[in-house]
Order: structure tokens, then sequence, then C-alpha cells
């Protein structure tokens, strides 16, 4: 009778742990969105790689034009044929549902914003999830009297010798600190404060 | 009949237990290819990524800067040419094609220090923000308008014309004196700081001077 009892045990243990094991598998939910590059073949890509696009080259063939503005500049005024995606909701299902299309057809996607540094996060985000036929445009976006101006927009260049110029305006001020007619100004001023206080207290008394 | 038959089965009954849990066993090999799904999800990514709050401003960062404010490393992510050229004060650099390299690891992935990004814009500080997130680092954030930002605004200010507010005049006398701190020298700076050693040592003999006259004055009265 002892026997059976255990191996009554150990099969009731067993079946509990089947269903557990079950459940588990019954309520895992496949995440909607995966990463199919890892972070550092990302960085690869693009460090290595060109993915830039001017303005020129925008009336291409099989192209499809995204607009990651939001929808108010969007309507405002937008590039012909673009497709409004706001950064925010990119990942929703029905623009999901878009991008995946687009990439079944085989379209190059091209992503453009006001500028290109609107343009980092989208491009980067959609690059991860396996988007490869994905360029950005190098492109400024700007309004004139209620049209769209776009021009080509350069990134990471560096307008200014920061260094060059800390060197020069030391070099200029060096020069001006001879002048001594302003000494002179200074200190006359301090003077006439000094009588007049002497003033009042004599005539208190 | 029945019974011999349940019987039958019944002996199988742990072979057959075996067999299921040997089954789920094998589909846990399957399961792992999730796990390759490195770093946060993608949607809480993005929400981090479009929140404004992972910017810090050029003036806020000057600010800390002057005030010696030891909570944040700084991280140059441009190439080594271009930081030996010019570069922040005390600042590392990390070009984004080493972002992940074992050596960079330490900078980016702590908890001690705010760790603030910069390049010569946005762009390439924010693709390095992105990555770095997305491995769950923690206390990121971007040099809003990077190095190109940081010389319109703290080295060489623009001076406000007369008909803008009194709050742009104090910002650009911030400003200015933040630009002198990072070695920028003005040619008024040195027509201003003489005078001042001059009036430091005349004032203080008159003051002590006056006040020994009102006493007796006060008294005779």
């Amino acid at each position: 009778m002892k026997e059976l009892e255990k191996t009554k045990r150990i099969s009731i243990a067993a079946v509990i742990t089947i269903l557990v094991v079950l459940i588990a598998v019954l309520s895992y939910k496949k995440p909607k969105h995966l990463y199919t590059n890892n972070t550092k073949s990302t960085l690869e890509n693009i460090t290595n790689n060109n993915y830039f696009v001017t303005l020129e080259e925008l009336n291409g063939e099989n192209l499809a034009l995204i607009d990651v503005r939001n929808q108010f500049e969007f309507e405002k005024g937008h590039i012909e044929n673009a497709i409004n995606i706001y950064t925010p909701e990119i990942l929703n299902d029905y623009n999901t549902n878009l991008l995946n299309n687009l990439k079944t057809e085989n379209k190059t996607i091209i992503l453009y914003g006001s500028n290109t540094n609107d343009v980092t996060i989208p491009f980067l985000m959609l690059n991860q999830l396996g988007y490869t036929n994905i360029k950005m445009a190098a492109i400024e976006n700007s309004y004139y009297q209620n049209k769209l101006i776009s021009k080509n927009d350069t990134i990471e260049k560096s307008y200014a010798d920061i260094k060059g110029f800390i060197e020069e305006s030391i070099k200029k001020a060096s020069i001006e600190p001879k002048p001594i007619p302003v000494k002179i100004v200074a200190p006359k001023k301090v003077i006439t404060v000094q009588k007049k206080k002497k003033k009042p207290a004599e005539g208190g008394c | 009949m029945v019974n011999r038959k349940v019987a039958k089965v019944l002996t199988f009954r742990y072979t057959i237990l075996a067999l299921i849990l040997v089954i789920l066993a094998a589909g846990l090999v399957l399961l792992p290819k999730y796990q390759k799904h490195e770093g946060i999800n993608p949607e809480e990514l993005l929400s981090k990524a479009i929140s404004p709050e992972r910017y810090i401003s050029t003036d806020l960062l000057a600010e800390k800067l002057v005030n010696q404010d030891p909570s944040f490393i700084l991280i140059d992510v441009r190439d080594e040419a271009e930081y030996a050229k010019y570069s922040l004060p005390n600042a590392i650099n990390i070009p984004l094609k080493k972002l992940l390299d074992e050596d960079s690891i330490p900078y980016l992935n702590q908890s001690q220090y705010n760790v603030i990004l910069f390049s010569n814009d946005n762009f390439n500080a924010d693709q390095a923000w992105l990555l770095c997130s997305r491995l769950n680092y923690k206390n990121l954030k971007v040099l809003k308008g990077g190095l190109n930002e940081w010389y319109k605004t703290i080295i060489n200010p623009t001076k406000p014309s007369e008909n803008m507010t009194a709050l742009d005049f104090e910002l650009y006398s911030t400003r200015k004196a933040a630009s002198m701190f990072f070695g920028v020298a003005y040619p008024e700076q040195f027509k201003v700081d003489k005078p001042v050693v001059v009036k430091k040592t005349a004032p203080k003999k008159v003051i002590t001077v006056e006040k020994k006259k009102k006493k007796p004055a006060e008294g005779g009265c």
C-alpha cells in the first residue's frame, strides 16, 4: 500500500508540472516587434554604410517617402507622395503593416523630417528592427510664405573652429590692455563719491 | 476486459509522462530564439527616445562646468582628430566606432555619474545614445545641438539687440561670463578688471575713516 501511495504522488506531481508548463506556453505572447540586428551589427551598419540621400535623388524610382514630422507640420506642407508617420507612432500596428508592405514590395524607404537630426531615432529604430532597405534624406525643411522649402543639410559638420576662436580672442584682447586713460576715469569717480559723503557728516554737526 | 485494458495502459503511465516531459524539454530548445533579443524592447526604447528629457542644454552644461559639478562625465563621440583639435574640458574620447568596445563599457554602463554624450551636432551623439539605451545603460544624456550649439551660445554668444527683453540681456551676460570661464578673452575684460583692483584698496580706507568721524559727531550732539 505504501508503494502505491508513493507512485500516486509522483504521478500527481508530474501532471501538475506538465500543466504549469502548458499554461506558461499558452500564455506566452510573442512580442510584436523584435530586433533582428544586435547593437554591434547596427553600429557597424551605421558607421560603415552610406545611408544618406540628397534632395536631388529623391525623385528616383521605387522609393517610398516617409515624413516623420507630426501631422500638423505634415499638413502644412510636405514633399510630394510622402506618407506621414510621426516618430512616436512608428511602432503602431497600422504603421508596422504599412512598412512591412513597403518591405515586401521591395521599395526603398526614405525618411525625412524637419532636419536630419530629426530622423536619427526613427531611422535607427527601423534599422534595428530589420528594415534593411531604408535610407534617410539629408535635407532640411523650412517654410517660406507657407511653402515648404527643402534644401540639402550637412550632418556632423563643425561650423566653427572653437580653439581658434578662443586663441584669436586672447590675442585681440591682449593688444588692448595698454590704454591707461581708462584707469584715470575710474578713480576720479571714486574721489567725487568720497567728497560727497564727507559733506553731510560735517553738516550734521 | 475493461479493467485489463486500463491496467495495460497504466503500466505505461510513467513512460507516457516521461515522454511528455521530454517533449516539453525539447520545446525549451526553441525558446532561446527570443532571448537573443538583446536589450530592452523596442516600444520602451522608442518611448525613451522621444522624451525630451534625454537632452541637456548648453546653458545647463556650462553652469555645471563652471560650478565644477562632479556628478557627470562628458563623452566625445567624434573621431580622434577632431577630439585632439578641440573638446570640452575633461571630456573623454570614445569615437562612435568604438562605442561598444570592451574599454568603453565602464564609462557608459555605470550608475555613479551622469553621462553626457556630444558630437558636432546631436546626430552621432543620438545614435550613440540609442544604442547604449537599448542595452539599458542608465543616466545617459545628449548635449542638445552639440559643439556647434556650444559655440553659438556659450563660446560666442550673439549680443541681443536693443528691442529684446531684459531676460535676453541677462542670458547674454551669463553666457559671456561662462565663455570667459572657458578661455575666451574680451578686450573690455581688461578694462574692467584693472580699475577694480584700484577701487578695492581705496574705498576700504575711506569707510573706516568715515565711521570714526561719525561716532564723535553723534556723541557731540
